[in-house]
Parts: structure tokens; sequence; C-alpha cells
């Protein structure tokens, strides 16, 4: 079986390869074909790769190496793609998956065009085969195949986690077809609104998907890890924001193009980027230059073909770059007081900020190389990243009604009392009902000046409030993002400043104070799952007239050998009280639990902040699809003259 | 030498259950400083995080010189020289490496505020006094006459 998933690889690959040569000569339909049969071949092949895991056939080495007859049926699916080799399986999969999705969809009367679009994903699709079959190929053979297998990772069996890295790399290897959309737009030397109208929902495509993989990440970290914590600015995780942040950068900077046809080398720069970073991501969690706590399959080798990846793709789209951005044409001018000038800032900081992160992220690396052994953490990322995003954060509100060409911020000064008392009287609001120290006030007060903005531009576009709900999707997904961002902001300032934890050892029926709640130790039980054996704590928490109980569990997975700690959180609708089982020990005779406790308020604005970011990120998509009544560009402003310039 | 005893026992008496400060302002800042030194143990905790025995002694030193009135640079150089600079998550911004570090992230932005200025300043200078159409953004009856020339 596992031999023709095999074949209907190699054949994917022929496919992609046919797809390159047709779509690079423009010849869209021949391309469109053969993308429909890659992807056939493909999902042929990784059916298969599930299908072993699902029958647990031990003869596939990578089933035995990560499957196991006891796990349950959704984590034998979910096993195919916990690895190494079955992850990019789904890379390429997802990868030949665009190519389809773009012969399909791409309808800009441009075939040319769309070929060579279809061409140069053709292309990526061939890098990651190539790689997939030659470098880490899930299809072999294990002779002779052993009764059982060894397990998936315990932490990996996870509903959150078995769709974390499908998102991922959705997001991903979805940058990839807005590389190939811009590698195209190059090699016909038109980057213009056209081209910009037809790749941005591909941006979004990916973007959105990418945050969602993003946040399920944290939510995972936070629940699964039982360190109390969402972010930790661990290598990997910073992998994953690079590419992000770059296509938040991206996502805004095509609208620019998209309207004004401004920007158009900065867009296609920040697409070629957007997959670099992508790339470099998956080198840097695959390669193990940097040590981290949940990077899996560690190779040298596969490290030094993707950077040879990186720097083939990356270097061929740049050399294009340079040969073919130079005749492209801007937009019409624009003053700095505008929407081109807001958007330019909005680059300048998603640029530098993402250069924060690269640097942070790989600096231990340069340390090493000159013989020093260094360590860079949150405290650096808090002192430098934070501050210079807060800053475009407190622009946001006051930049985002500006019109493009020139604009006349019109102060409401009356209006900017309003708000501005509101939002200081909420803020001291929350900090003395929350016991917040003086300085988080700053965070808060600036979610709440996101929350506001959003809410006061989402009003003064609808000009009625009667017609809030007939404003173009595009608007609120605006609306929506930023809102989000005002959310996140005021939960992370929160938790950060906010959380209380605490390590404590108890026996049974003893007590201990977290955060106003009282938390007593009722005993600890076995307790036994499908494929585990654990030590389940009775925690009883009581507030005042409130109460809960918690079961916090350590879990022992014997197939895999590896302990996880399954975490009992208590939703109090301000917060989470989190509760996480350590080690047993024995003193004098009396058994020991130690428990990890936290209170962690607002919390769940944190996810819930960035699900709007990327449910806003899926409005704006379908915004373009809207049907307009009249064609006629949009209503001109009176005119300004500029003073002439001294 | 009565430190040092208390050291020694430490590891005994205080990894089941952490102690903290009597001030809570010093506890704060003990808390600061926990969450900037990384537990040699582990694969990429600080060590008010870390569940390891050792991360537990670490804390309680940092607890220690907190309360004995020790700077925080002191308490950072202390834990440097006797594990090296790997554990400082927060590199010190001196040398040429912190200046890098630390510099590099402002620097670029004001390179680019500079930057985009000049680039900006120069464009007016040659284009002049050019009249410029301003476009409303996206409103209600904006996106009655959105343009249909690009719809797909």
């Amino acid at each position: 079986m596992i031999e023709v998933a095999h074949m209907a690889s190699f054949l994917a690959l022929a496919a992609c390869l046919v797809q390159t040569w047709y779509g690079l000569r423009g010849n869209r339909a021949m391309a469109a074909g053969m993308a429909y049969s890659a992807i056939g071949l493909m999902s042929l092949g990784f059916g298969l790769l599930i299908w072993s895991f699902v029958t647990s056939d031990f003869s596939v080495a990578l089933v035995s190496a990560n499957s196991h007859t006891f796990k349950p049926l959704a984590y034998k699916i979910a096993g195919a793609w916990g690895n190494h080799e079955g992850s990019m399986a789904l890379w390429c999969l997802v990868s030949i998956g665009f190519a389809a999705a773009g012969a399909w969809r791409l309808k800009t009367g441009r075939r040319e065009f769309e070929a060579k679009a279809l061409g140069v994903q053709g292309a990526v699709s061939v890098g990651s085969l190539v790689y997939l079959l030659f470098a880490s190929n899930p299809f072999l053979r294990l002779d002779p195949a052993p009764l059982q297998g060894n397990g998936l990772n315990p932490l990996l069996q996870d509903p959150g986690l078995a769709i974390h890295p499908p998102m991922l790399y959705l997001g991903y290897v979805g940058f990839s077809f807005v590389f190939a959309l811009a590698a195209a737009g190059l090699l016909e030397g038109r980057i213009d609104r056209d081209w910009a109208k037809a790749t941005r929902p591909f941006v979004l495509a990916a973007w959105v998907p990418l945050s969602l993989g993003i946040a399920l990440g944290s939510y995972w970290a936070y629940y699964e890890l039982g360190w109390g914590g969402w972010w930790f600015w661990d290598p990997v995780e910073n992998a994953s924001l690079m590419p992000w942040l770059i296509g938040s950068a991206l996502l805004h900077s095509i609208i620019v193009t998209e309207k004004r046809g401004g920007f158009a080398a900065w867009t296609v720069l920040l697409a070629v980027l957007a997959f670099c970073f992508s790339i470099l991501g998956a080198f840097l969690v695959r390669s193990g230059v940097l040590t981290s706590v949940h990077a899996f399959a560690i190779d040298p080798l596969r490290g030094s073909l993707l950077l040879a990846g990186l720097m083939a793709y990356g270097g061929a789209a740049l050399a294009l770059f340079a040969w073919r951005a130079p005749a492209l044409k801007g937009g019409p001018d624009w003053q700095f007081v505008s929407r081109e000038g807001a958007l330019m800032v909005n680059n300048l900081v998603f640029f530098v900020t993402t250069l924060t992160v690269l640097l942070g992220t790989l600096f231990p690396l340069l340390a090493e190389a000159t013989g020093r052994q260094m360590s860079v953490g949150a405290p650096y990322f808090n002192l430098t990243f934070a501050p210079i995003m807060a800053a475009l954060l407190v622009i946001l509100p006051l930049v985002q009604s500006w019109s493009w060409g020139a604009a006349k911020p019109d102060i409401n000064w009356l209006r900017g009392v309003i708000i501005g008392v509101g939002i200081g009287t909420l803020t001291l609001f929350a900090l003395w009902r929350m016991g917040l120290p003086l300085g988080a006030g700053v965070g808060v007060a600036l979610g709440l000046w996101l929350v506001f903005g959003s809410a006061q531009e989402l009003l003064r576009r609808a000009i009625t409030p009667k017609r809030i709900f007939t404003l173009p999707m595009r608007v609120w997904g605006m609306s929506l993002a930023h809102l989000g961002i005002g959310l996140f902001v005021i939960g992370a300032v929160v938790q950060t400043s906010g959380r209380y934890e605490q390590t404590v050892a108890l026996q049974a029926g003893q007590s201990v104070e977290v955060a106003g709640w009282s938390v007593t130790l009722d005993g600890v039980s076995s307790a036994e799952g499908a494929n585990w054996y654990a030590d389940r704590a009775k925690l009883v928490a009581r507030k005042g007239s409130s109460s809960a109980v918690l079961y916090p569990e350590k879990r022992y997975y014997p197939a895999a050998r590896m302990p996880t700690t399954e975490t009992a959180i208590h939703k109090t609708g301000f917060g989470d009280l989190y509760t996480a089982l350590g080690d047993r020990r024995e003193v004098n005779g009396n058994i020991i639990w130690t428990f990890r406790i936290y209170y962690n308020p607002l919390i769940d604005l944190i996810f819930f902040g960035v699900f709007l970011m990327a449910l806003g990120g899926g409005f704006s998509a379908f915004g373009g699809r809207k049907v307009s009544i009249t064609a006629s560009e949009p209503a001109p402003l009176a005119p300004i003259t500029l003073e002439p310039a001294e | 030498m009565r430190r040092l005893f208390c050291l020694l026992l430490l590891p005994i008496l205080m990894a089941f259950n952490d102690v903290p400060l009597a001030d809570p302002t010093l506890e704060a800042r003990a808390q600061m400083l926990m969450d900037e030194i990384r537990c040699v143990a582990c694969e990429n905790e600080p060590i008010s995080q870390s569940g390891a025995e050792i991360a537990g002694d670490m804390r309680q030193r940092v607890r220690m010189m907190v309360e004995a009135g020790e700077t925080d640079a002191a308490i950072r150089g202390w834990f440097a020289d006797r594990y090296g600079e790997f554990v400082l998550f927060r590199p010190p911004a001196t040398g040429a490496s912190g200046l890098l570090l630390w510099g590099l992230p402002f620097g670029a932005l004001l390179l680019g505020i500079v930057g985009l200025t000049l680039v900006f300043w120069q464009r007016r200078r040659t284009r002049g006094d050019a009249e410029i159409v301003p476009v409303a953004a996206e409103t209600f009856d904006a996106s009655r006459s959105s343009d249909t020339s690009l719809e797909n």
C-alpha cells in the first residue's frame, strides 16, 4: 500500500515539474491540468499514509516510530503529521493544494500571468517534494515489522495540537503562493492594482490560518505544559511570529497597491520576504541550530538542505526583484498626512519589529560563532519589541480615518475629552478592581484606546448607526481585527502584571491561598485512559460563596515512557484559576504533592483577541467579492493644494 | 559563613516550598530577576518557571541577595560569574555585541524614520506644488461605487 503512496508522490513530483515547465512558458490550461493531477496524486499519497496510521501498519517505519495500537483514532490520524517526515508530506500537500486552488480561483483575465504563477508554485512544490522524497521520506518500510509501535509524543496527543500544525502550514505554505504571484507579477513586469486585487485574498488565506495556528499553539502551551504562561519568546515561537509579522506588514501594504497602485515594489518585496521567513522558520525548527522546548526531528543534513532551498528560491526571487522592481510604477502622489503615510509608518514598525525578533532569535547563534554562550529571552523582547509595537498602536486609532492622498485630520476636542475621560476612568477602575500596579495602567489604557478607536471608526464609516450592518465586509474586517488587538493588549497586560503564582507542597487536607481563593487538597487517586495511567489530584477551591473542584493530573504514557501534565483550569469569568500537579515526595513518612497554582486574570482576552484578528482577516478576504451597483471611483473630497516647498 | 550554611540547608528545606519575601516590593524585584535568569538544568526556562531543584536553589539565592540589599546588577553579575553569561536572558547592553543587540531595533527604527523623511522631503522638492485629490477610505457610501472595473 505504502508503495502506491510512494509512487503517487513521485508522479506528483513529475506533474509539478511539467506544471512548472508549461506554467513558465505561459500555458495556463496545461499548468492547471498538471496542478489538478498533482493534487489528486498527492492526496492519494497522503491519504494512504494516514491509512497506514489508522490501520497501525507497523511495517511502515514512520508508523512504527510514531504510532501505537492503543492510541485513540483521532491521534492515530493526527500522528501522520505529528512528526518530521509526515509534516513535510503535509507541507507538500498544502503547497500543491494552493497551486490547485490558484488554478481554480485565479481569474484575472491575464492568462500569461496566471500561468506563470502556477509555474512558480510548481517549482516551489518540486523543491518541497524533492526534499520530502530524498531527505525525509515517510514511505519507507521496516523489515521485520515490529509487533507494536513506539507511540506519538504524548504532549502532542491533544486536540489543539492535532490541528495546530496543519494551520501553521496553511500559513507558511500559503505565503509560498503569494510569493509565486509576486514572482509572476515581476516576470510580467506588472505589479499594479489588478495584481494586488488578485493577490490580496491569498495573502489573507495564509495570514488567517497562520494567526489561528499561532494562537492554538500558544493556548496549547498554556494548558498543556503547565507553566501558566502563554508566550515564552521561545525560538520556535519566534520562527512562526516572524512570517506573521511580515505577513501583517504585507496585508497592509498591499491595500495601498490595490487602492492606489502605490508601494508596488515594497509590496512585492514583502511578498518575497514572507515566504523566505516561512522557510527560515522551518529551517530554525528542523535543523536543531537552536535548542528549544518543542522542536522535533533534529538533523543537521535536513537543516542544510532547507538552508540551500532558502538560498536558491529566495536568491532567485530577490535577483528577479532587483532586475524588475526599478521599472515598477508608483501610484498618485501623496502627502505625509494621508492613508499612504499612515500605512507607511505601519510597515516601518512591522518591519523593524520583525528584524528585532530575528536578531533576538539568531543572536545566541552569532554569539556562539564568536565563542560566547549567550541567551536572549523574554526580558529582551519586552524591552524592545513591545515598546516599538506599542508606539504604532498608539497612533492607530488616530489615523485609521485618514483619506488617501492627503488627509485633514478633523480633531473633535469635545469627543477627544469624552473618550479620554472614559478611558481614564475605566483604567483606574480596572487597576483598583484587579489590584494591578500603576505601570499596568498604561497598557490597559492603550488597549481601551484601541477598542474605543475601532468602535468609533466603525460608526464613523457607517455615517448613521443604522447602516453599520451594511458596511462593506472589508471595513468590518479592519475594525474587528483592530478591536481584537485592543482586547489582546488588555489581556496580555493584565495577565502579565496581575497574575499570582505559587508553587506549593501539600498533604491531603492542607490548604493554600491564591488570589483570594482558598485551595484545599482533598486527595490524590489513580486514573487510567486508553494508553495512559495517571495520578489525579482533587482540589477544592473556595472564594466567598463560589467554589470549584479541580482535577489536575500527571499522566504517564508507558508506550512513550514519558509523563505529561494535564492542568485543571477553573474559569471564574474574570480569569483562570490554573492548577498543575507536580512531583510526589515522601518526607518523614508523609506523602507530599507539589502543585503550581496560578491565577491568570483576563487571559481569555488574549486568545479571543487573536481570534478576532483572524476573523477580521477572513471578513476582509471576502470584501472584494461584493457586487457593486455603479462603476465609478469613490467620490473625491475637496482638493487640497500643497503649499510650494521651500 | 552563616549564609553559606543556609545555602547548604536550603535544597532540603526549601525545594518544596518557595517562601516569598515579606516585603512585597523586594519580592516583586526578586520575581523580576527570577524571570531574567535562566535555569541551568532546563531547555529554555527562567528559574521562575522551572520545577528543577537547582532552579529552586537559584530562586532562593536571588531572594537572599535581594534581601541583603544587593543591586540588580550585582545579582546578575553574581549569576553570570558563577554559571556564565548564558544564564542571563537579558544580556547586558555593554560591549560590541550588547550594543548591536540593544541598539539595532531602535537604530533601525530611527534610521527608517530619518530615511523616509529625507526621501519624502526630496520628493516634495522635486514634485513641487502638485494638486492632490484626496479620496476617502471605504465608507458606506463609497462601497456603493467601489471599483467594479477591478471586480473579478
